[in-house]
């Protein structure tokens, strides 16, 4: 049953295992394995029923989270100064109680015989702690103060841009989007997906597919035919996002409103998480259709404005993408297709 | 020290941190230390600390050093940082790691850093081990790549040594009544033993099981059994329970004895461990030998002992996963005796005595053979209080 090995590791072998076993243990992960393939198609009925939405388990996450400590990703620093002051203090009076007979009176004997012995550490250590969170309340309002400075600076984040027609399922490049992603080697990711419009129309085409954007009450009102719609900001997404996890990345109506650094973030963010072989696929604006009367109000208020089709050629390439610039039929928006690794990406 | 429980002869001795009752660690380190003298070698066990409950049953590690013998082989039973690795680091006999996992101090961070500190302090104390060691014995595969990874230069899997016929005993008759008389009022009874910490994934359970009453069952139950270390951690899931309006559905058990974990497992229709980390996992053995399926998180080791024995979830499938999953097995009779057949298999392969023998015939390399021979390494049982006569020593 053990198996000693020099150097490297490998598994415990049963070595004393028949044929048979092994022909009846395949045959039951195989049996095994369907079981599982059922399960999954019962929760995507599930979802797509309605009874238990995506968007109620990642409210059981958020839940659990409130009640996570102070140092957990709900932390705020007053919070973490009140528990270092209530900890400053030291008692050098121990606890007595006891569970056994006549042990609370030894302890109490003890504590009596050591007590001056425990005053005087205590007074020192406690002197030592009050020292310690005098200076972290000093450098709290030091990093207060520094973060109203940061915000009276603060460069709003891109918001979303959508103008009819050319957002939704009728603009001239929704239907060439699932052949451009048809062989991404892993999920596809829509951003800023709206209602789902495009997420739709992937799964339509046999693609695992899905979606992010910052609007909530979009994605709620969307999400309830089981379409896999979030609740988030592209940025914070892909953050949570493990590296080489999603085949295609698609994103509309949110990169040319953004500021330089804010851009810059996102395309080392789309980088890391793009698997080898991915495409990521821009979607923007042109600068005339910026200027234009009918663009939304938010246009005025963002923070970036549209670059150049060549100048997203110069950003991907330098970065290793192969690129292909698709430009609209009148000029007012354009596609950006780029390969991960320096394939140049098919395009009709 | 010859006289120090069997005849005069090769000694291969354990030490521990700390000797506890109802601990998988302690529990191995009693069966053990049956299993070598069982084999023909005089054994005994070093320990920092002892519970009340096992006192008369290990000598204090200081002692060893008066009490040595040439021809001594050490072993450590290492799951946490204890000055026990100090002292075993600057002796010069043969020592042989058996090693339980160290849960990493990532697991801990955000809730307890204190705990987190002393699970880094336990890597550091394996990496300053393992390239002495001349055997690193693991319980699992999974287990086995940290002690390679830590330099181990000689490692063989060897499964945890655990009496699997205590889930089968008499349950508490008084824990057994209450739990049937909660179950007289209908709904499936969900059962997890270990810690509570944030690792073992209660939290993920109790949104599990939340989901599961929404969609299948809603007088569906959830019993934790395992004793709570983190304040912290119970204080959040107490409050997330009470949050979700759960209170009465679960029931934190807190640490119980032998027959109170028995009448859990014979009154639990599902095992379900939600846990991201585990070196073994011998509650999930535990489980199908009281006849209880299984479903669970592939996290850690949890894939290699489940087997085909147990429906295997992905690392990151959500709560509503875990419910259909045990929605099936509550609603397919015939999944459910195809996981109890496979879960008893699976449990036999883990039995006392072939995992003894399998630790005795691991150590022959390194302690010579078993005076005794490895056949004799059979009807090990439940340790008893047996005295220790130790010459020269406990006097």
């Amino acid at each position: 049953m053990s198996s000693i090995t020099e150097g490297e590791a490998v598994a415990d072998g049963g070595e004393d295992a028949t044929a048979a076993d092994l022909v009846a243990e395949a045959e039951a992960r195989a049996y095994l394995a369907q079981v599982m393939a059922d399960i999954d198609e019962e929760v995507r009925r599930r979802r797509a029923s309605g009874d238990l939405p995506a968007r109620v388990e990642r409210e059981l996450d958020s839940l659990f989270l409130q009640f996570s400590p102070v140092a957990g990703r709900s932390g705020n620093m007053a919070e973490v100064l009140r528990m270092v002051d209530a900890s400053a203090y030291i008692d050098p009076v121990v606890p007595v109680g006891s569970a056994k007979s006549g042990g609370a009176v030894v302890k109490k004997g003890v504590r009596q015989l050591s007590l001056w012995y425990m005053s005087w550490i205590t007074a020192q250590v406690g002197q030592f702690a009050a020292s310690v969170t005098r200076a972290l309340h000093l450098l709290d309002e030091e990093v207060t103060e520094l973060a109203r400075r940061v915000e009276d600076q603060r460069v709003p984040s891109a918001p979303v841009i959508e103008r009819p027609g050319v957002h939704g399922p009728t603009s001239w490049w929704a239907a060439d989007v699932p052949g451009l992603v048809a062989h991404a080697p892993g999920r596809v990711l829509h951003a800023a997906c709206g209602d789902g419009w495009l997420v739709r129309t992937l799964a339509a085409a046999g693609l695992d597919a899905y979606g992010t954007d910052p609007r909530g009450d979009r994605v709620e009102r969307a999400e309830t035919d089981g379409t896999d719609l979030r609740d988030e900001p592209l940025l914070g997404h892909l953050e949570a996002t493990a590296s080489a996890s999603l085949g295609a990345i698609v994103v509309s109506g949110l990169i040319e409103a953004m500021a330089p650094g804010e851009r810059d973030r996102l395309l080392d963010l789309i980088d890391d998480r793009l698997a080898p072989g991915g495409t990521l696929v821009v979607h923007s604006l042109s600068l005339k259709a910026w200027g234009a009367d009918d663009v939304p109000p938010e246009v005025d208020l963002a923070p970036g404005r549209p670059l150049r089709p060549q100048t997203w050629s110069h950003l991907l390439e330098a970065r290793g993408y192969g690129v292909t610039l698709v430009p609209g039929p009148d000029g007012a928006d354009y596609l950006v297709v780029a390969m991960a690794g320096a394939g140049v990406p098919a395009v009709r | 020290m010859s006289g120090s429980g069997g005849p005069p002869g090769p000694a291969v001795h354990q030490f521990v941190p700390a000797l506890i009752p109802r601990d998988a660690t302690g529990s191995h380190t009693l069966l053990l230390r049956q299993a070598l003298r069982a084999a023909g070698w005089r054994s005994e066990i070093f320990a920092e600390a002892t519970h009340d409950e096992l006192a008369g049953q290990s000598i204090p590690v200081e002692r060893y050093a008066e009490l040595a013998e040439p021809g001594d082989v050490l072993i450590y039973q290492f799951s946490t940082s204890s000055m026990v690795a100090d002292l075993l680091a600057e002796r010069t006999e043969p020592l042989v790691l058996d090693y339980h996992n160290v849960t990493g101090p990532e697991h801990y961070l955000p809730w307890e850093p204190a705990t987190a500190r002393r699970a880094a302090d336990a890597l550091a104390q394996l990496r300053q081990l393992a390239p002495r060691a001349v055997l690193g014995l693991a319980d699992s595969p999974f287990n086995q790549a940290d002690l390679v990874a830590a330099g181990c230069r000689r490692t063989a899997v060897v499964p945890v040594l655990v009496d699997y016929d205590r889930m089968t005993e008499p349950p508490d008759p008084r824990v057994a009544g209450r739990l049937a008389a909660r179950r007289s009022a209908g709904g499936a009874d969900w059962l997890f033993v270990g810690r509570l910490v944030p690792s073992k994934g209660q939290h993920e359970l109790v949104k599990a099981l939340w989901a599961y009453r929404r969609l299948y069952d809603p007088e569906a139950r959830l019993h934790l059994v395992g004793s709570a270390p983190s304040k912290r951690y119970l204080a959040a899931l107490r409050a997330f329970i009470a949050d979700l309006g759960l209170a009465r559905a679960v029931r934190v058990a807190g640490e119980v004895s032998d027959a109170s974990l028995a009448a859990h497992f014979q009154a639990a229709d599902v095992y379900v461990s939600l846990s991201v980390h585990e070196g073994f996992g011998v509650p999930l053995l535990e489980a199908m030998a009281a006849g209880v399926p299984v479903v669970a998180r592939a996290h850690g080791a949890v894939a290699g002992t489940v087997g085909p024995a147990g429906l295997l979830l992905g690392a990151d499938d959500t709560p509503v996963t875990v419910a259909a999953a045990v929605h099936r097995i509550r609603s397919d009779p015939a999944l459910a005796g195809h996981l109890l057949a496979a879960g008893y298999r699976r449990v036999a392969e883990h039995s006392l005595d072939r995992s003894a023998r399998a630790a005795v015939e691991a150590l022959a390399p390194v302690a010579g053979p078993p005076p005794a021979g490895t056949q004799a390494v059979t009807g090990i049982g439940r340790p008893g209080p047996g005295p220790l006569t130790v010459a020269g020593g406990l006097r």
